[in-house]
């Protein structure tokens, strides 16, 4: 008896699974999965300033994308470090646009780098999508990144690509310091981010991720604007403070919502996705640092097309459609980060690119994560 | 370099056999897969020594040491208590007559479908400083500071709930089969009930127990999710970062090189005490393991096991029940799931079939194979198993890219990294079963004029059937776990639940992730009821 | 006689779960203290189930089990085998393989203080000639020492009663003799009362004192081997206890004739007029003779024997054993004696009485098988 429970029990299940699946492949292509707003609408109060996806991806009249070649189904290998969530829908939407057939490996950036590292001259992806400008400089270093043509370099501002042409930003990502605005009054944020350290004030109401890729650059610009001293001091005196560890940026904003923390360092888009998903006011702010503090920094996620690439003319177009005005605006309407080609605005809650004055760096040089690696392990944090 | 001598030697006397014309081809198939097991090493080895002065200077780095402290410390404690509690576990499931206690045991089992990453959010979220324990003990007695989750006590918790399933697989398998002679012969010999238990049974469960803790052990230096959110810095977090953020493989490969000198080390010493096992099955016929009515003290350990079982369950499924269902209270639309279902469950299939394919003549040249050296066959395995998953990834990548440069980044190619990553799993089990068979029988099948294999076939592998189900059983459930080796060799697009659970976190989106965690638990149940349900009817075919 | 009575089961009844048919049926059987009993019979027939649950591992369904007069089992009482005192030696004698052989020697003295269980031990030891062996691990012993530790494991704790269960079956030919012999002189010594459970004849018959034959589950017949070897209680005992031949006979009265003789019929008590004479291999001897009753019809050279198949007048083939000295061709007409002063007499299944061979030779005129019996013709009176 039991077993033929259990037979049928399986084929009831097989039978349902396989419609189910059936059912769901059928509906993936025509379901609008675009997650960041798709929260946002179905809180249903959608916050005034984001547009629903399907008017963002689809050109508008005005900036039309220039197609540098029609390449007909041409294949593109994509290494994306930035998860599918926030971008595969765009990258979808662009292969159907431009009549390319789009792959997409989603992983971690560093990963895939390393992993590009090691495939060498038989890597079979054309183009990297790098979460941060380190993993990119890395690539470059080691020669993996065929030059980009000027012309799509210089739609984007001279910090944000590479100064040796090799790979060029699609969106920015400011540090900033998010309060919780019950707690803290704006005066209270330190002129410098350096001189949070010392500062008994924020003794336990801190926030920081060490893990996070995002801080690390942060470091990393630290020590080569200010040196190691400084940086080695600055973490120390931020440890010494009890400031509260967290896995990752999301957690400190939740945490500075909650009232657990009073401040904490981040990635300015937090935030917004927070607002977003919530429908409502929170009390928490982004403290933007704009007098070239390295507080400041603005980190960018950026493509390079590497030189094994054999569909290199279909990675540009791919790139092009990249530094336009749809897939732009999808950055700054859809994951609230800072459209890099001009002429494009950012959030209306964001101070625009322009005011932020981002400290003097090259962000190529974030790539020398190994002497922040060897501090943060120093101090202890790693 | 044990690697190396003692592969040396293997196939020195493999030669020597060979030119006798003795050799097996169980034998060829364990030396060609040990062989590809070794590739990861070799790798290291090379991006190691390119590194040169750095890869040194990392290696002698004081805070190396310390990593290698924290990284062992961890790993004892881990498999000492996932041991302890997947101990009563298997005997409260296999020997007491509970109703419903086949049931159990494979939701016992679950717990290994999840990420580890996953279970220590999961951790988190239940204990930690904003957790549901402290809101619940804050309403209820004001408690405001709980002992901290984040350190080693989380660590530790996280990697037992994940682990101790391979323990309790193990020791299930051994459990049943068990001789009932010998129990029988003590009880003669006026030894009760407890003192047979304590004297006779568990010292015979001694190999599956060291089998399981082995996987523990292992398993645990090279994780990388749960310790990097429970922020407990080991050797593979090292690693990881050095990969992450220097984008420096060599000083990476040295360090990974350290991580295979002490598998190796832990390797060797439990083979020590392995090597005593000789359990033959009695050549009469094979009666039923008794079950034992359930006394107080049965009971009592049952409601102990089922809150333990509850916690390991009802942690991460908790968890994903609240996102999901916050997520439908929020009217989100969640992405669909068909897809990765059905890749995850091919893929978990294929890997658990090729992976007890290749094991069985692994674990057989290990178990009958003659010469001193050929039990080491399987040595090069589980130091990859040992390894932190992107390692292996990397190395799989490195040498497919240059020598299988067709096969790179497809399901085959796939198929067999997970096989490599998981082999060690399936040749423990297998090798304990093997232990326990009798040659005799087959020796008897040989001279009834039956070819050896078609002996071993026709009157041994049936009993051994029970030990690939539960081989296959556990590497299902690891792979479609898996990401690392899934992140960078799998066809691009090919996405399991796996990698959907991760992108959703990856981003902070929860309530994606909901959903692939809760089908990662579900499907985790089905290849252990079929198994279950397989074992039954083996036990009765064999009883008629 | 429950002093004299080692063990005692009387009307056991077992069936296993989901069964219909019962391992062990009315089973009824006494072995007197320090003999040597063998159960014997084919596979399946319960005689290891017979085993356990005099040790105890079976519970029965319905019946009694004594031993030393104690009630083990009945009537509600039921003792664990842990409690029962006896000794236990399985097929391949589940040595524990994780003790060495002194620890699985002393594996059942652990009530004891520590100097009685190391006397004890050597003692066993010293018995079993297994002194060189004492720290030695299971899988490193020869079958035969395996044997020995396992008997000397379970004699260890002083039982009342030891239980083999195919003791020999795990040995090759030649040690199975050697060990035979070993573990009859051992076992002598001891004098401790031996249940050995085996399906071989020649084990029981050359080890037992006395022997029980099962069949189907139940107690056939117990008795001395030289009793149930020529003296079987059934055709089915018969064949199990060595190879037999059915000689039919003409009956009027209480005197028959045969093809190998006349005789006296003994012990019956309603005769009837068809008998049959078992006949082992031995029991006859072939003697070249143009006017025998028999004609040889097949020849096999066994080594220390030959086998000859003799055809009798009466159409029975009969299978005899002879020494080296009797040469016979294919074809040859034989005259077949019976050298034994009595040969059981069955009718139908059962045996009926013996028959007391009153005619040595089996040499007749072919007109005398016709007229009835009415005494003995030529040759001596049946001693």
């Amino acid at each position: 008896m039991r077993r033929r429970d259990l037979i049928r029990l399986g084929g009831l299940g097989l039978t349902a699974g396989w419609t189910l699946l059936a059912a769901c492949q059928s509906a993936e292509p025509t379901a609008t999965p675009a997650p960041p707003t798709s929260t946002a609408a179905g809180a249903g109060m959608a916050p005034t300033a984001s547009p629903t996806p399907a008017a963002a991806a689809t050109p508008t009249a005005g900036a039309t994308p220039t197609v540098m070649t029609r390449s007909q189904s041409a294949v593109v290998t994509i290494y994306s470090g930035r998860s599918k969530s926030l971008i595969g829908p765009l990258l979808d939407r662009i292969g159907q646009e431009l009549g390319l057939d789009v792959r997409v490996r989603y992983g971690d950036t560093a990963e895939l780098a390393t992993a590009i590292l090691e495939e060498g001259d038989r890597s079979p992806a054309d183009l990297f999508f790098g979460q941060d400008a380190g993993a990119l400089g890395a690539l470059a270093k080691e020669g993996r990144l065929a030059p980009l043509p000027s012309e799509l370099l210089q739609r984007v501002p001279q910090p944000y690509r590479s100064s040796k042409e090799l790979w060029v930003g699609i969106s920015g990502r400011a540090r900033t310091v998010i309060y919780n605005t019950e707690r803290v009054k704006p005066e209270e944020i330190p002129a410098s981010i350096v001189d949070f350290a010392g500062n008994e004030r924020w003794r336990a109401r801190l926030g920081w991720a060490p893990t996070n890729g995002s801080f690390q650059a942060f470091v990393t610009a630290l020590r080569r604007m200010r040196g190691e001293d400084v940086a080695r001091s600055w973490l120390e005196g931020i440890k010494a403070l009890d400031a509260r560890v967290f896995p990752k940026n999301s957690s400190i904003v939740q945490a500075t919502i909650n009232g657990e923390i009073e401040a904490g360092f981040v990635n300015h888009y937090y935030l917004m996705r927070e607002r977003a998903q919530a429908g409502r006011p929170l009390p928490a702010e982004n403290h933007f640092y704009t007098n070239g503090d390295p507080g400041g920094l603005v980190n960018v996620a950026g493509v390079g097309v590497l030189v094994t690439s054999r569909a290199s003319d279909a990675a540009l177009a791919l790139v092009d459609y990249l530094l336009s005005e749809p897939a732009q605006r999808y950055f700054a309407e859809q994951t609230y980060e800072y459209p890099l080609l001009e002429g494009v605005l950012a959030h209306p809650d964001l101070p625009p690119l322009a005011s932020l004055n981002p400290p003097a760096l090259d962000l190529s040089d974030l790539d020398d994560l190994k002497g922040t690696l060897a501090l943060l392990q120093e101090v202890g944090l790693l | 370099m044990t690697a190396s001598a003692g592969r040396t030697t293997i196939a020195h006397s493999l030669l020597q056999r060979w030119s006798l014309a003795v050799i097996r081809p169980s034998e060829v198939v364990a030396l060609v897969v040990a062989s590809i097991a070794l590739v990861p090493v070799l790798y290291l080895g090379w991006r190691a020594l390119e590194g040169g002065e750095r890869a040194l200077a990392s290696l002698t780095h004081p805070r190396t040491t310390w990593l290698v402290l924290r990284s062992l410390g961890l790993a004892v404690a881990v498999a000492a208590s996932s041991a302890l509690v997947a101990f009563p576990l298997a005997v409260l499931t296999e020997r007491v007559a509970f109703p419903g206690r086949r049931w159990l045991a494979i939701l016992l089992a679950v717990p290994l479908a999840v990420p580890s990453y996953v279970m220590a959010y999961a951790v988190v979220a239940a204990l930690g400083p904003r957790g549901t324990l402290a809101s619940l003990l804050e309403r209820s007695i004001g408690l405001t500071r709980l002992p901290e989750v984040y350190g080693f006590f989380g660590a530790w918790l996280t990697l037992t709930l994940v682990t101790y399933p391979y323990t309790f697989l193990a020791l299930r398998a051994a459990l049943r089969g068990l001789d009932q002679a010998f129990e029988e012969v003590a009880r003669t010999l006026h030894a009760g009930h407890w003192v047979t238990f304590w004297r006779v049974t568990v010292p015979l469960l001694g190999p599956a127990l060291l089998s399981g803790m082995l996987l523990t052990t292992l398993y645990v230096l090279s994780d990388f999710g749960a310790i990097a959110i429970l922020r407990y810095p080991t050797l593979t977090y090292s690693i990881y970062n050095q990969y992450r953020l220097s984008f420096d493989r060599s000083a990476a490969a040295a360090l990974a090189v350290l991580l295979v000198v002490l598998s190796a080390i832990l390797l060797i010493a439990e083979r020590h005490w392995q090597r005593r096992a000789a359990f033959y099955r009695t050549v009469g016929t094979r009666r039923p393991p008794v079950l034992h009515s359930p006394g107080w003290r049965s009971w009592l350990g049952l409601s102990l096991v089922l809150l333990w079982g509850s916690f390991a369950i009802g942690l991460p499924a908790g968890m994903a029940a609240f996102w999901f269902l916050r997520a439908r209270s929020l009217g989100e639309q969640l992405p669909g799931i068909g897809e990765p279902l059905a890749n995850s469950l091919l893929v978990g299939s294929a890997a658990g079939l090729v992976t007890v394919a290749l094991a069985l003549p692994v674990a057989w040249t290990v178990v009958r194979g003659n010469g001193r050296y050929v039990s080491l066959v399987d040595l090069p395995l589980w130091i990859a198993y040992g390894l932190p998953g992107i390692v292996l990834a990397l190395a799989l990548v490195s040498f497919s890219v240059r020598f299988l440069p067709w096969l790179y980044q497809t399901l085959p190619l796939l198929i067999v990294g997970y096989a490599l990553r998981f082999l060690p799993e399936a040749t423990g089990i297998l090798r304990a079963t093997l232990a326990q068979q009798n040659p005799r029988l087959e020796e008897a099948a040989r001279t009834l004029g039956l070819r050896p294999w078609r002996a071993w076939l026709t009157v041994q592998f049936p009993l051994t059937l029970p030990g690939i189900g539960s081989a296959f059983a556990l590497v299902f459930l690891t792979t479609i776990k898996e990401l690392p080796v899934t992140l960078l060799l799998s066809p691009i697009g090919f996405t399991t639940l796996a990698t959907a659970v991760w992108n959703a976190t990856a981003d902070a989106f929860w309530s994606h992730a909901a959903l692939p965690t809760l089908l990662l638990l579900g499907i985790g149940v089905v290849p252990m009821a079929l198994f279950s349900w397989w074992q039954e009817r083996g036990a009765e075919r064999s009883n008629e | 006689m429950s002093e004299t009575c080692a063990v005692r089961l009387a009307g056991v009844w077992k069936w296993y779960r989901g069964t219909a048919v019962p391992a062990v049926r009315d089973l009824w059987l006494d072995v007197r203290a320090g003999e040597l009993l063998a159960i014997l019979g084919p596979s399946g027939c319960g005689k290891t189930t017979t085993l356990r649950l005099i040790a105890g591992l079976e519970r029965p369904d319905t019946g009694a089990i004594e031993i030393g007069g104690r009630v083990v089992a009945g009537g509600g009482r039921f003792v664990p085998p842990e409690e029962r005192g006896v000794g236990l030696v399985f097929q391949d004698y589940a040595l524990f393989p994780h003790l060495t052989v002194e620890e699985n020697i002393a594996f059942g003295l652990r009530g004891f203080a520590r100097q009685e269980r190391a006397r004890r031990v050597q003692e066993l030891l010293a018995l079993t000639g297994l002194e060189a062996f004492r720290t030695r691990y299971p899988h490193q012993l020869s079958g035969g020492q395996q044997q020995r530790v396992a008997i000397a494991r379970a004699l260890a704790p002083h039982p009342a009663v030891l239980l083999l269960d195919e003791p020999f079956a795990n040995l090759d030919a030649e040690l199975r003799l050697r060990m035979r012999e070993e573990l009859r002189r051992l076992l002598r010594d001891v004098g401790v009362t031996v249940i050995l459970v085996t399906h071989d004849r020649d084990e029981a018959l050359a080890l037992a004192d006395r022997v029980a034959v099962m069949l189907e589950g139940t107690v056939v017949q117990v008795d001395t081997p030289e009793r149930v070897y020529h003296e079987p209680r059934t055709r089915e005992v018969a064949r199990l206890l060595g190879q037999a031949s059915f000689v039919p006979a003409r009956v009027l009265g209480r005197l028959g004739r045969s093809d190998i003789g006349s005789f006296a019929l003994e012990g019956a008590e309603d005769p009837t007029e068809q008998v049959e004479l078992l006949l082992r291999p031995r029991d006859v001897v072939l003697e070249r003779h143009p006017e025998g009753l028999g004609v040889v019809v097949d020849r096999r050279f066994v080594g220390a024997e030959t086998i000859y198949r003799v055809l009798l007048r009466c159409g029975i083939t009969v299978e005899t054993s002879q020494p080296p000295s009797v040469e016979l061709a294919i074809g040859e007409r034989v005259e077949v004696r019976c050298n034994r002063a009595r040969v059981a007499a069955f009718a139908g299944d059962e045996r009926i009485g013996l028959a007391a061979l009153l005619e040595r030779l089996g040499r007749t005129r072919s007109a005398d098988t016709e007229a009835p019996v009415a005494g003995g013709t030529d040759g001596a009176a049946a001693s």
